[in-house]
């Protein structure tokens, strides 16, 4: 019971972490058009 | 500083143009005094800039003052109340003359006197209230879009992660009778779940927060008061009973619920602006498609990019396919094959020869075309349908405008019948007082009821507008469903503005083909409308006729048109005069030209007296009479058919001789028929039908028909003749066919109901879920749950009018007669 005490601050710090890294990745424009990936293979190049 | 600039400067023209008027210190201090949600950090002064403003504003003529128009786009507002503060903050200054706001589209139409004021200092009055007016190239912009966009998201998904994670740490509460988790762990979660609550609120939240804000500034109270009321009272309990379990907050916490409510709130949000973006798509679609640089020649022969506000009239350009035509242009090249949807609704590829016109917004399909702009920006006609759908889509129904005023009151209910709830539930059983109050105010947010009427209607209107069917009012949906007449003019409506080949009466021993070949060299010479009636008969056959040349007789023995050195005179007036290289002589004209007598004719029956006639001859003498007529267009009979398969009248009113008015009506089978009617006669009739109760929908080609469209409740334009800011119709077809008028009607029809069941939904919705959470049947969570999904219904609901049902594609038979009228 005890290594909650220090793995319950932990998960609050993961994610946290984890919130960061989308912030990192909606920002560098990985979600601005979702469908390109799937309009990809209608393409010629 | 702002309101003596906008209040006591007086600007003159020349000031304006130079863009000297605003001193710089003054607009850097004006910005440091911001205190919107909104970071207003513009350079306001290009909103001044002429060359900025012919983007985006017109000059408009008010009681003989020289006054601006523009359609700005409104950044932040989000529901009607947002709209007031807007209008509020723009209404009543000193040059404006009027101010219409669209809360559903993010719109405004502003109208100001530029001697008096500039749109520098109307958006600074804006800004400050927290909203930022954008002009709709710029708001339209990727960018723009994409920052908005990424924002939402990101509070959407630090909300969805948070509430994941807190519902984690609340599960053990849920399993665990009271005082069964020793009291360190306890506290353990409770902080653990404060710890992500907090991003939730202080950062997934804010846009109810600044909204809610916005309002109370302007003593109003807005639709996100309740949210946000409901989630600082549950943060505030929460985090109370969290760090002082003993104390009044009392011993739960609901930071699930809240996190869960904001989560479901902004997916919601989320979900409706994307969905939004699709509804005003249609439109952003046809207003953004012409490019945003072209090649224009230079003077030695090569090409330079150059923007479009650079070009002027008379440049040549180069416009590579797939591209629009940036203005109305002349094609110089030996052809071009366009896209004329825009004004036709119909993809579908058209062949412009040299020296014929494209239209600004067509795009050009195949190959690289050359072409002079002749018009550009206001003077062409796609600015025109821009200028026309911007102000219909900023114009405010009745029922939107009904919901306004009920918003405020209704609203203040809500608080009312919360506080109740808490009140009542607090002396039964404290701990589900909080809980309930935040409930009630979540539930009953009218923001489904508020969608309902603007989103189903601009759904439909962007989905005609895909079509090439402009509608002008909004209200015209509402009143086009009440119809249960429709009255035709004929000339330009029911029938073509052209004459048509009747019938050929021709020489013994001749058939009607073999005239029409020999008339094809002639007739193609001229674009005499006669001529050009009987060269669309004609080419069919001639290029029919001349793989198989030895089969002809010998009065036509080398019909084929390519015998290029035959000499064609036109003879103004009267016909044309063919000298065939092989020898004889052919004309084709009046029967003076022919050296014919009519009279004789006549009475031979070898013509008709009641209808145009132009006849063929050769040295021998009479060839052929063409009997001409006025076409009737080949979808009319569908037309009229359907639309008394719909239960209406169908009347014929025309300022036409009798004669030709009751041929028209026979083969259409109408037989209410006024005719030989003048303006004001067409007025009578129409009038009194409406006394008799009639509801009226008039049809007209919107040139000539001006009162009576006007007196009619509803009027339809046909084709695209009439200049669109003259015409007075609420509705124009421009493509001009007449099976789409059933098919807009039928639209109208569907957009009502759609409506009606938007209304009825979201009224039984919100009505239902008051009783139900101030009994204390609905958490707070699901409440969030419930008001997403309501506007989320509403919004998929006006959504399915964004296809037109059974829309025919047009008949394969009637497509050369469609390429010809065109």
């Amino acid at each position: 019971m005890e290594s909650l005490l220090l793995l319950i601050p932990l998960s609050v710090l993961l994610v946290l972490a984890i919130i960061g890294v989308f912030w990192w990745a909606l920002y560098n424009g990985q979600y601005d058009n979702v469908e390109r990936e799937g309009e990809r293979i209608l393409k010629n190049d | 500083m702002l309101a003596r600039m906008s209040n006591s400067t007086t600007v003159t023209g020349s000031d304006l143009a130079a863009g000297s008027v605003v001193p710089d210190q003054g607009l850097g201090s004006l910005l440091g005094q911001h205190r919107g949600p909104l970071t207003v950090d513009d350079d306001f002064l290009v909103l001044d800039d002429p060359i900025e403003q012919e983007d985006f504003c017109h000059p408009v003529q008010v009681d003989g003052r020289e006054l601006q128009e523009a359609v700005l786009m409104v950044q932040g507002m989000y529901c009607p109340a947002c709209s007031e503060t807007v209008e509020a903050a723009l209404g009543g200054r000193r040059g404006v003359e009027s101010v219409r706001v669209h809360a559903a589209t993010r719109r405004v139409t502003l109208r100001w006197d530029p001697a008096q004021t500039l749109l520098s200092a109307l958006a600074r009055n804006v800004g400050q209230s927290g909203y930022r007016l954008l002009p709709m190239r710029q708001a339209l912009s990727v960018e723009e879009r994409l920052a908005e966009t990424r924002l939402l998201m990101w509070r959407l998904f630090v909300a969805g992660f948070c509430t994941m994670q807190v519902m984690m740490y609340s599960w053990p509460f849920y399993i665990t009778e009271p005082g069964e988790i020793p009291y360190v762990y306890d506290q353990l979660l409770r902080w653990a779940n404060w710890m992500l609550s907090v991003p939730v609120v202080l950062f997934s939240s804010m846009p109810f927060f600044q909204s809610a804000w916005r309002d109370l500034r302007h003593g109003r109270i807005g639709m996100d008061m309740p949210v946000s009321i409901g989630i600082l009272v549950t943060f505030i309990a929460s985090t109370g009973s969290t760090f002082d379990p003993t104390g009044v907050w009392g011993h739960e916490i609901w930071f699930d619920s809240l996190t869960m409510f904001v989560f479901f709130l902004l997916g919601g949000r989320y979900l409706v602006s994307r969905l939004r973006d699709r509804t005003a798509g249609a439109l952003d679609v046809l207003m953004n498609r012409l490019p945003e640089q072209c090649e224009r020649q230079l003077a030695d022969g090569s090409f330079e990019t150059v923007s479009l506000k650079r070009l002027r009239v008379g440049d040549v350009l180069r416009v590579q396919a797939g591209i629009a035509f940036p203005g109305d242009a002349t094609v110089l090249g030996d052809s071009a094959t366009v896209d004329e949807a825009l004004l036709t609704g119909e993809s579908q590829p058209v062949t412009r020869l040299r020296g014929q016109t494209v239209v600004a917004g067509s795009y050009n399909l195949a190959g690289t075309a050359l072409v002079r702009i002749e018009r550009l920006g206001r003077e062409t006609r796609f600015a025109q349908i821009v200028a026309l759908m911007e102000q219909a889509s900023t114009e405010k129904p009745e029922l939107v405008k009904l919901a306004d005023r009920i918003a405020g009151p209704f609203l203040v209910a809500v608080l009312l019948s919360a506080a109740f709830g808490a009140w009542y539930w607090w002396q039964i059983d404290p701990a589900l007082a909080v809980p309930i109050a935040v409930a009630v105010l979540v539930a009953t947010c009218p923001c489904a009821l508020a969608l309902s009427t603007p989103s189903a209607m601009l759904a439909s209107a962007g989905a005609l507008a895909e079509r090439g069917i402009l509608v002008r009012r909004l209200l015209a949906f509402e009143s086009l469903c009440k119809i249960d007449t429709v009255v035709f003019d004929k000339t330009g409506t029911l029938t073509q503005d052209r004459v048509v080949l009747r019938e050929a009466l021709v020489r013994p021993g001749l058939t009607a083909e073999q005239a029409l070949e020999l008339a094809w060299p002639l007739a193609s010479a001229s674009l005499h409308p006669v001529s050009r009636a009987i060269a669309a008969q004609a080419r069919p056959a001639a290029s029919a006729a001349a793989p198989d040349a030895t089969t002809a007789t010998s009065a036509a023995p080398d019909a084929a048109p390519q015998s290029a050195p035959d000499l064609v005179q036109d003879v103004p007036g009267a016909g044309l005069v063919l000298e065939r290289a092989g020898g004889g002589v052919y004309k084709l004209g009046s029967a003076a030209l022919c050296g014919l007598d009519q009279d004789q004719l006549l009475a031979q029956g070898l013509s008709v007296a009641d209808a145009p006639c132009a006849y063929l001859s050769d040295e021998q003498g009479w060839l052929a009479t063409f009997v001409m007529d006025e076409g009737v267009r080949a979808d009319a009979a569908a037309a009229v058919a359907d639309l008394r398969a719909m239960g209406l009248q169908v009347h014929l009113l025309s300022g036409d001789k009798v004669g030709a008015v009751q041929r028209v009506a026979q083969q259409l089978g109408i037989t209410q028929v006024v005719s030989e009617a003048s303006p004001e006669r067409k007025l009578e009739v129409v009038a009194a039908l409406q006394a008799q109760g009639a509801q009226i929908a008039m049809v007209g080609d919107g040139m000539n028909d001006g009162p009576v469209l006007a007196r009619a409740q509803v009027s339809f334009a046909l084709g695209h003749g009439a200049p669109l800011t003259q015409s007075q119709s609420d509705l124009v077809v421009q493509s001009g066919r007449l099976s789409e008028l059933v098919q807009t009607i039928g639209q109208a029809r569907r957009t009502m109901r759609i409506l009606k069941q938007n209304l009825v939904f979201s009224a039984s919705y919100n009505g239902s879920m008051v009783p139900l959470a101030i009994a204390g049947f609905v958490p707070p969570w699901l409440a969030g749950l419930g008001m997403a999904l309501s506007s989320f219904v509403v919004i998929g609901n006006a959504l399915r009018l964004s296809r037109l049902p059974d829309f025919p594609a047009p008949d394969p038979a009637l497509l050369p007669v469609a390429a010809f009228t065109r």
